[in-house]
């Protein structure tokens, strides 16, 4: 058991480990901490360099720059067999010939552990993961779950400081996948190992980890708790990342009227209150990215301020509803529980949630944040 | 615009039965949904109605004629496919322009004009003409694929997962977008999908299949809120409706519900008539995460003691997975709710929303209200005027 810190990382893939300067770093300038037991996810899209960052931890490719520690060893320089990590990736990579159990027994023969002290870590490692009763099998007996359950197991027998997981679950089909989040989620609940997960599902990252490290082209857009990057996310491309349905981003100029701010829309007549805490600091004609969940926009009959709007698409769908509006080229979309329809041309008025309304750099796309925390108006 | 009929058919490759002995009635102007698992033979129906694959056996009726023995391209049917298949080297124009242009169905060039004017219009792309497929975004993309279709305006209109594979964020949006332009449509369409809330979401009526037969027909509320068993009930639903043990037992004229979580409850006089004329007692109750309240603090009469045996957040809420006894309940909570594994948490079912299966049959039985709950009606007409009426 132990923390992991990030300093300053930075990873490059041009030759002699030059940087050549046009060229974007794969990992760029990536600093975090991981506590003594936590669950952390690295989340991204495909490129971001979450890979690439599991991989420098791991050992498996060299850090172009920064510092990188376990438990206060800087472990830059160590081969990756002494680093006291358990890995398992994607591909589930067994050993064929060898039975469950041999395979789990593996690492921990090469390192000369005696066989009764063998027998009592899988002993101890196999219920946690559901996989006492396959260890007499092969590989190629068993499903695709079942590989990375002992994939999984055979990383965390030989009690790692750190357990790195490389999208273990991308292969599995819906069911098996929510089972081993589950199965995953009590193994670190159990057995309290510092673990890294690489993902780009946000559902899993969100599901999974204590806190998600999200990047975007080799950068930390934002690190937090997964409710926190939810409800109040640093920049457009985390709002944009994390929820589903996803949050509407609409560009939005911001008019003043005799009652206060309004948002207002090219190629639309769709005015909407900005909740008043953002006053201080907007001025008339400024242009932001409104950015706003489908869960936190109301039909509100009484809202002063709005204009009404036809109702464009209306989807029941068992356990919610949506409602969507046309906004110039953009859909805006709600989504209610409450037991009521709309029909296509319904004219509502909107409004939105003051605490859940959040504004961006319309150029930059990083949040505008209000100076003062106000008491919700409702 | 016509009507489709299957009748009896059956379409085999090799040794495996792709569809069995399926028939179906698509009606006039229809938008209706064939949705299943991977393999239930969605598409290969989709496929013996565009006459690209020949049924071994029955017969496929289009508009009232047996098309079996007619050319794919003589059935004025029209078909958009998942990759949206757009030719790379043709502008916008050109691209929807092309049916039209083909020696089949040629038309002069101001009729074609006329034509695109319209479609594009419908479809929000009439900016794009000169863009080619590469320059446009994935939704474009799609708009304009339909619109190809749509241009020459087919008896039938066919789609096979055209939203599979777009992220999952993505999907959203274009199935709304989907919905808003299907008045435009205007044909008989049917459409083939895996999403089911792209089923829900779209059709008029929706087919279930598995295994190559149909084994629901209905609307998407009839789908949503009384399944016809187990298999429907579990398709339907995020997260997967919750499925306890039980049976039922008549004592001093009540029908009791005794369940092996400690839960015993009266059934409503609607579900204990219909569980009466069951031949066995053993049910399985199917229950909603929507539909089960939870609380971290003592319970009290009806709530039922468990500990939290997984807790996800997932954005705008968290699915606790609840152990009971043997069962295992999910319960779909508000998404600041934090609860450690294995502490105690107390829940109760809303017993007037339990779906009633039999536990060998796995059919479906009853539920409270039944044809109420499966019809609009229980949802409020919205006014025409702002809002809430």
């Amino acid at each position: 058991m132990a923390q992991l810190v990030l300093k300053n990382v930075f990873k490059s893939y041009d030759n002699n480990g030059k940087h050549k300067q046009n060229t974007p770093y794969a990992v760029n300038d990536l600093s975090f901490r991981c506590e003594d037991g936590e669950f952390v996810g690295i989340l991204g899209p495909s490129g971001c360099g979450k890979s690439t960052t599991l991989r420098m931890i791991a050992g498996l490719e060299k850090i172009t720059a920064g510092d990188i520690l376990i438990g206060d060893v800087r472990i830059n320089d160590l081969l990756p067999k002494d680093r006291n990590i358990g890995l398992a990736f994607e591909d589930y990579a067994l050993y064929p010939p060898l039975t469950v159990f041999d395979n789990l027994a593996f690492n921990l023969r090469a390192r000369k552990v005696p066989e009764a002290a063998i027998k009592e870590a899988i002993q101890r490692i196999a219920p946690l993961l559901k996989v006492d009763d396959l260890l007499h099998m092969k590989p190629q007996a068993l499903s695709g779950g079942q590989k990375q359950r002992v994939n999984i197991a055979r990383a965390i027998v030989r009690k790692p400081g750190l357990l790195l997981l490389d999208e273990p679950l991308s292969h599995l089909d819906g069911k098996m996948r929510q089972q081993l989040r589950f199965e995953i989620k009590r193994m670190h609940h159990e057995i309290k190992c510092t673990t890294i997960i690489v993902t780009h599902d946000q559902l899993e990252a969100m599901s999974l980890a204590d806190r998600i490290a999200i990047m975007d082209m080799g950068v930390l857009q934002q690190i937090g708790t997964p409710l926190s990057v939810y409800d109040d996310p640093a920049n457009v491309f985390v709002a944009g990342f994390i929820g589903e349905p996803p949050m509407n981003l609409l560009p939005a100029i911001i008019q003043k009227t005799a009652g206060g701010y309004c948002f207002t829309f090219q190629n639309s007549t769709l005015r909407i209150p900005v909740p008043t805490r953002y006053d201080e600091v907007l001025h008339n004609d400024m242009r932001v990215t409104l950015g706003v969940r489908p869960v936190d926009v109301v039909i509100d009959p009484d809202s002063e301020l709005s204009t009404a709007i036809p109702v464009a698409v209306f989807e029941n769908l068992g356990d919610e509803r949506r409602v969507g509006v046309r906004v110039g080229e953009n859909l805006l979309s709600l989504t209610t529980t409450d037991a009521i329809y709309y029909e296509r041309g319904d004219i509502v008025k909107l409004r939105f949630q003051s605490e859940k309304t959040h504004l961006f750099d319309a150029t930059t796309g990083v949040r505008i944040r209000s100076r003062h925390i106000t008491v919700p108006r409702f | 615009m016509a009507s489709i009929e299957m009748i009896g058919v059956t379409k085999r490759y090799e040794s495996t039965v792709a569809i069995d002995d399926l028939s179906l009635r698509v009606e006039d102007n229809e938008f209706f949904v064939l949705f299943g698992p991977a393999g239930a033979g969605k598409s290969t129906t989709l496929k013996c109605i565009a006459g690209v694959e020949f049924p071994q056996k029955g017969l496929v009726k289009i508009g009232g004629t047996i098309v079996n023995l007619i050319e794919p391209s003589n059935r004025n049917v029209s078909m958009v496919f998942e990759n949206y298949a757009l030719y790379p080297h043709m502008s916008v124009y050109d691209n929807i322009a092309s049916p039209l242009r083909s020696r089949l169905h040629r038309k002069s060039e101001p009729d074609i004009k006329k034509a695109i004017d319209k479609i594009a219009t419908l479809m929000h792309i009439e900016s794009l003409y000169d863009r080619k497929p590469n320059q446009l975004s994935n939704g474009q993309r799609q708009r304009v694929a339909i619109g190809r279709c749509l241009v020459r305006e087919p008896n039938v209109f066919l789609m096979d997962e055209p939203l599979a594979h777009l992220d999952a964020k993505l999907k959203h949006t274009m199935r709304a977008e989907l919905k808003e332009m299907q008045d435009a449509f205007n044909t008989t369409t049917i459409y083939v999908t895996h999403d089911y809330l792209e089923a829900m979401s779209l059709a008029d009526r929706i087919a279930v299949l598995d295994h190559g037969r149909v084994v629901q027909l209905g609307t998407a509320l009839q789908m949503y809120y009384t399944p016809g068993n187990e298999f429907v009930a579990k398709l339907f639903g995020e997260p997967e409706i919750n499925l306890i043990d039980a049976q039922f037992y008549v004592e001093g004229g009540k029908t009791l519900i005794s369940t092996g979580i400690g839960l015993t409850y009266e059934a409503e006089p609607d579900v204990a008539a219909a569980l009466q004329t069951q031949e066995h007692n053993r049910l399985h109750l199917g229950i909603r995460g929507n539909n089960v309240a939870f609380s971290f603090q003592g319970g009290g009469e009806g709530w039922l003691r468990g500990t939290v045996f997984a807790n996800e957040p997932i954005g705008n809420s968290v699915i606790m997975t609840v152990q009971l006894g043997p069962e295992q309940i999910r319960v779909v909570a508000p998404n600041d709710t934090n609860a450690a594994l294995d502490q105690t948490v107390y829940v109760r079912l809303a017993t007037a929303n339990v779906l009633y299966f039999g536990a060998d049959t796995r059919r479906y039985i009853v539920r409270h209200n039944q044809e109420q709950v499966s019809s609009v009606a229980h949802l409020r007409r919205a006014g025409r005027e702002g809002g809430e009426a």
